[in-house]
């Protein structure tokens, strides 16, 4: 129900028509913004009048709308998702902001991640890193016993925390250096952590480093930026374990790695 | 045209079907698999696992979604878990008990042979899971845990803390990426199928728009998999992610893919109360949440009292008083129907007065906050981010959603629609979970439809069918692209005052008032009415700005709720014609004593297949007669 | 193009910063060296000419020490100031004004600056003391360098000095961050002790810092 609460903000939204265009942030101005909102409905809202007037409305990426999927991105007063603790910014709600404050909203930036419209990017750069090795070379078919495989619960445990990670791309937002090594960690870890993926590790992390270096994402300078933003809290000890994963790839490994 | 609804359930004992079917299935020789060219649409569960299995047998996969990454479909949201009869727990499960359950759960209108083959490698989608180095919570002494989900009284659901669904769906697009590595497949990212194109009958390639540039985009193949997801957001509030629409599922409709129970809708008893008409979306929290919370209302009408105030024995805990041996963990159907009973007797708590308690407070007395943080850690935070309450401190208010829709374009046990070489796997089909879908079934039927269903299946087709060479050149896809583009055009030449989601919303509102969790023949018709009216106002007076050339979300928006329009219409009047209560279908005028569904086995022990026939025309209500060989049908009781 | 893996790691982005990281913590060792031979100044004019001497002596070996030292400093800044301009690539045109207070700290953001200081510093350190005004002296009947009067002379500026405490303060700052950043590059971060490695890295950071700067003031109290 609507109650009277609601409130009104001051905008300032980066516009970008496409990849190559300039780009501005332009002021906008949303009354009856209510505490419940998510900030995603409170664009939605924006959007609303701008349609009724017969303008573009704004350009955002979304889907789930409950923190998972990993699409929402959105630079918040400079803050990825807007710096709140454990939070994507379709979870971000109305009630932490109040009357008259002014909001920058703008997109995620790297030189990764090219502008696609708006607010919305192309983060495909983390799909291809993922090529590279962030996987187990399972075939479909009659894989052994789940239960064949002992897991100790502190190392299942420890291989969520970095499987947990949406893919969202905040960490390389909020790097100074737009380094993706978290995401990238995280995945190098989670499968270092796992026996299962003993067998391909050295190539893993070979792999995926080198196609990192070469997507324009920048270098770990140990910041932890990333750790601070990530909404779903992944620590740089993943960043650690990578470390050492490709230091001992990289010197013990005897195979030629294929660098295309 | 007639169409044919051989469900093709291969004969012989129910326990030897699959493997029957298998050895008796087709094959293509390791030499000519890279000659065939197979699309799949979406990249969920069943999407992802097609993809990366068929590419593993070596097809050429094409594949597509509509999110800038496979990674994001919505498949990732499931919270609770995965089921399968492993029987770790040694609890007396079994593949029978499975499907007995599975089948039950339905409300007996799933088809028996569809349902065992499920429960039969519901065990081997663990161990695939396992070995791709998905992280299921573990015991200490590092074997598999297991959990409990309603409408089953044994443990046989696995999962990954409260983010299974995200945690599978991971492992799927990981096996995706290895064969994009290799070449297999082909990934298009950003792209909403527009049209199925079918050539000599058969399903031979689709046309999809490139929402970034907008423009119309034409693949061939020789077989087409749509997995596409449910079409719960014809309901506008829905627990789908805002992209999940039923378009693709639709179009294909519309070129000659029978509709089987469009009717079968899940509304899910677990989910954050809606706070506000611009509310876009739903959030469900997990159905494991029963495990631990007890359901509860005030027994005193409109008690204005805070929760804490109430003591005890001024509680009603009805799931457990109604429902005495399963208690919180009864089946979806039923606890979102028993919620409704409590407010429409106005015993609903919180601002709308429509919802009801989850309360842990004796859940953390018996176990400590610690286990029951370690439990359902991330889902309290989530609650307490959205409402602003600290689930620890004071119960969950929770509310009935749209969540899943368990009817969905017609199969065969091949997973086949009636198109030809168009299949059709995972909550797109109808084929599995009958009138009422039982909770962590959901990831259980999408990766057995594409890791291990379909991939015999499709080869099966390919092997067996004779496809002549077909381009894009041909004049089919020249047809359907013009066909789309005519409808943009009108789209986009409406210009009138009301927005897209103003549309939506109106729909939304129609179809939960009275297509929702109870309905009668009145309603229903007025439904039917208030949806022609309103389709008729759509295309009259809707609102899309800018043009087809560019990254237009309104557009995209346009052409999903312009197709809801029509499916809604189909919805109601599949409701009005199923004359009896069965599962989430509930109509009031056919209810027991005590308000529990009363099914009709006598006339309606049936799947309700709708033949499309025009715009114009009446769609044709055909019927697939289930037999049950092996089950007997019972009245389904929780008590 | 088949490239071993080992030439790929001294291309790569962790390689590299592997190397930045030895390198570093290579030099907080020579520091605590250095630092452990200045504190005999506060001894005796005697013993540190002696300890100099002593350097001196090694000849040959010590020539070999000190281009040693010097490869290290230089991989250190070299590969730093490469991976920095990479860096500078990496975020787009528009940079935006990331307010942080979370993770990036201050000392964390001013590494190239505070590293272009120590270059700085270290050059004029090595013209006025190292290459500085060249005096003798006699201690128990053996001729060798007086570097305790040149230093002592140096510090005798207030200058000198403030720019010496001044550089210290960026050193400080430098291992601050540089410290455990070393152990987290390297992958020796553990939950259970990467605590106590970031305080041992404070600690070294205000012991070695404190140390030279104190030291530094004390010849300017004592010159004067």
């Amino acid at each position: 129900m609507s109650s009277d609460n609601t409130f009104s903000l001051n905008l300032k939204i980066w516009r970008q028509k496409g990849a190559n265009a300039e780009g501005k942030l332009v002021d906008y101005h949303v009354d009856h913004v209510s505490p419940d909102m998510s900030f995603l409905e409170m664009i939605d809202v924006l959007n609303e009048q701008l349609v009724r007037k017969g303008e573009d409305p704004i350009a955002f990426d979304h889907d789930c709308r409950e923190g998972i999927c990993g699409m929402c991105s959105m630079m918040i007063d400079g803050k990825a998702h807007g710096g709140y603790k454990n939070t994507t910014t379709c979870q971000v709600h109305m009630r932490l902001y109040k009357n008259g404050d002014t909001i920058v909203v703008e997109p995620f930036r790297a030189s990764a991640f090219p502008i696609v419209k708006d607010l919305a990017v192309d983060r495909s750069a983390i799909d291809k890193v993922m090529i590279k090795g962030g996987y187990i070379s399972a075939n479909t078919g009659n894989a052994q016993d789940g239960n064949s495989i002992l897991i100790p619960k502190p190392i299942a445990d420890e291989a969520m925390d970095a499987a947990a990670c949406i893919g969202c791309g905040a960490c390389v937002a909020s790097c100074p250096n737009g380094s993706g090594m978290l995401f990238m960690g995280a995945k190098i870890s989670q499968l270092a952590l796992l026996p299962q993926g003993q067998p391909e590790a050295p190539q893993r992390a070979l792999n995926m480093v080198h196609e990192h270096d070469t997507l324009g994402f920048g270098n770990c300078t140990n910041h932890a930026e990333c750790e601070a933003t990530c909404p779903k809290g992944i620590s740089i000890e993943h960043i650690a374990r990578m470390n050492r994963e490709y230091i001992k790839a990289a010197f013990t490994y005897h195979e030629k790695t294929r660098s295309e | 045209m007639a169409i044919n609804l051989d469900a093709k359930s291969p004969a012989g004992d129910l326990k030897d079907k699959w493997s029957k079917h298998k050895f008796e299935s087709k094959l293509v020789n390791p030499a000519n698999k890279r000659k065939f060219t197979v699309i799949v649409v979406g990249t969920g569960l069943a999407g992802g696992s097609a993809a990366a299995t068929l590419a593993e047998l070596g097809y050429n996969v094409l594949s597509f979604c509509i999110q800038d990454s496979p990674r994001r479909a919505h498949s990732i949201a499931a919270q609770g878990g995965i089921n399968a009869a492993k029987n770790y727990p040694n609890d007396g499960d079994s593949v029978k008990r499975l499907f007995y359950d599975t089948i039950k759960g339905g409300d007996y209108r799933a088809r028996e042979a569809n349902v065992y083959r499920l429960a039969e490698v519901s065990n081997n989608i663990i161990d695939q899971m396992v070995s791709q180095g998905v992280p299921f919570a573990r015991e200490y002494g590092g074997y598999l845990d297991n959990r409990s989900f309603g409408g089953s009284q044994v443990s046989r659901t696995f999962y990954a803390r409260g983010q299974t669904g995200q945690q599978l769906l991971l492992g799927a697009y990981s096996g995706m990426m290895k064969m994009v590595s290799k070449g297999k497949i082909k990934m298009y990212n950003r792209r909403e199928m527009m049209d199925l194109v079918t050539i000599n009958g058969k399903a031979r390639g689709i046309i999809v728009r490139n929402l970034i540039t907008g423009e119309l985009e034409k693949y061939a193949a020789d077989a087409v998999l749509l997995c596409t997801g449910g079409y719960g957001n014809v309901y506008f509030l829905s627990t789908n992610a805002m992209t999940s629409n039923a378009s693709a599922a639709w179009r294909c409709h519309k070129r000659g893919a029978a509709f089987a129970n469009p009717c079968f809708t899940q509304i899910h008893p677990t989910c954050i109360p809606v706070h506000g008409d611009y509310q876009s979306k739903l959030t469900l929290m997990s159905e494991s949440l029963r495990n631990d919370g007890r359901v509860w209302v005030p027994k005193k009408e409109n008690d204005p009292r805070k929760p804490a105030d109430i003591p005890e024995e001024e509680r009603d805990y009805y799931l457990e008083r109604v429902y005495p041996s399963f208690g919180n963990l009864a089946p979806r159907d039923v606890s979102s129907r028993q919620a409704k009973y409590r407010y429409d007797e106005g015993k609903g708590v919180g601002p709308t007065k429509q919802a009801v308690y989850l309360d842990f407070a004796d859940a953390i007395k018996r176990l400590g906050q610690d286990t029951i943080s370690g439990r359902y850690g991330n889902l309290f935070e989530m609650y307490e981010r959205i409402t602003g309450d600290n689930p620890y401190k004071t119960p969950m208010m929770i509310y009935p959603a749209v969540h899943y829709t368990m009817g969905g374009l017609w199969v065969d046990y091949n997973l086949q629609s009636t198109v030809p070489g168009l299949h059709v796997l995972g909550e797109a089909n109808f084929s599995d979970h009958g009138a009422n879908r039982l909770g962590a079934s959901a990831l259980m039927q999408g990766l057995a439809d594409g890791y291990f269903v379909a991939p015999n299946t499709v080869s099966h087709y390919l092997a067996s069918t004779t496809l002549e060479k077909v381009t894009t050149d041909d004049p089919a896809f020249k047809d359907a692209e013009q066909a789309v583009m005519l409808q943009t055009s009108k789209l986009l030449g409406v210009k009138g005052k009301r927005t897209v989601d103003d549309f939506h919303k109106a729909l939304g509102h129609i179809m939960w008032e009275k297509v929702g969790m109870a309905r009668n023949e009145a309603g229903l018709k007025s439904a039917i009415e208030g949806i022609r009216k309103l389709r008729e106002e759509f295309w009259q007076d809707v609102n899309v700005p800018g043009d087809a050339g560019h990254f237009n979300l309104e557009l995209h928006k346009a052409t999903r709720v312009a197709d809801f329009l029509e499916l809604g219409e189909l919805m109601a009047l599949d409701a009005l014609e199923r004359k009896e209560s069965c599962g989430g279908h509930f109509r009031e005028e056919y209810q027991t004593a005590d308000g529990e569904a009363k099914r009709d086995d006598e006339n309606f022990a049936h799947v309700a297949v709708w033949e499309y026939t025009g715009s114009n025309s009446s769609p044709i209500r055909h019927k697939e007669e289930l037999k049950f060989e092996y089950l007997q049908l019972a009245t389904r009781s929780y008590k | 193009m088949a490239t071993s893996a080992v030439t790929h790691y001294f291309r790569s982005s962790i390689g590299r910063k592997q190397l930045v990281a030895i390198t570093g913590l290579a030099l907080c060792g020579f520091l605590v060296g250095h630092l452990t031979g200045n504190l005999l100044l506060l001894v005796s004019s005697d013993a540190f000419n002696i300890y100099a001497h002593k350097l001196i002596s090694l000849g040959a070996l010590l020539y070999v020490i000190e281009a040693g030292l010097a490869a290290v400093f230089l991989v250190h800044l070299g590969l730093a100031m490469k991976l920095n301009m990479e860096n500078m690539q990496s975020k787009g045109k528009y940079q935006q004004k990331t307010k942080t207070g979370r993770g990036t700290t201050f000392a964390s953001q001013t590494m190239p600056y505070t590293g272009v200081m120590l270059l700085v510093f270290l050059i004029l350190h090595l013209i006025s003391l190292k290459f500085g005004t060249h005096y003798e002296t006699t201690v128990d009947g053996v001729v060798m360098r007086d570097l305790y009067r040149t230093t002592i002379e140096y510090f005798r500026s207030p200058i000198a000095t403030a720019w010496y405490v001044i550089a210290m303060a960026a050193a400080a700052l430098h291992t601050s961050h540089g410290f455990a950043s070393a152990f987290q590059t390297m992958g020796w971060n553990h939950g259970k002790y990467f605590k106590n490695v970031k305080r041992l890295g404070l600690i070294y950071a205000i012991v070695v810092g404190a140390g030279f700067a104190g030291i530094s003031i004390w010849c300017h109290l004592k010159g004067v």
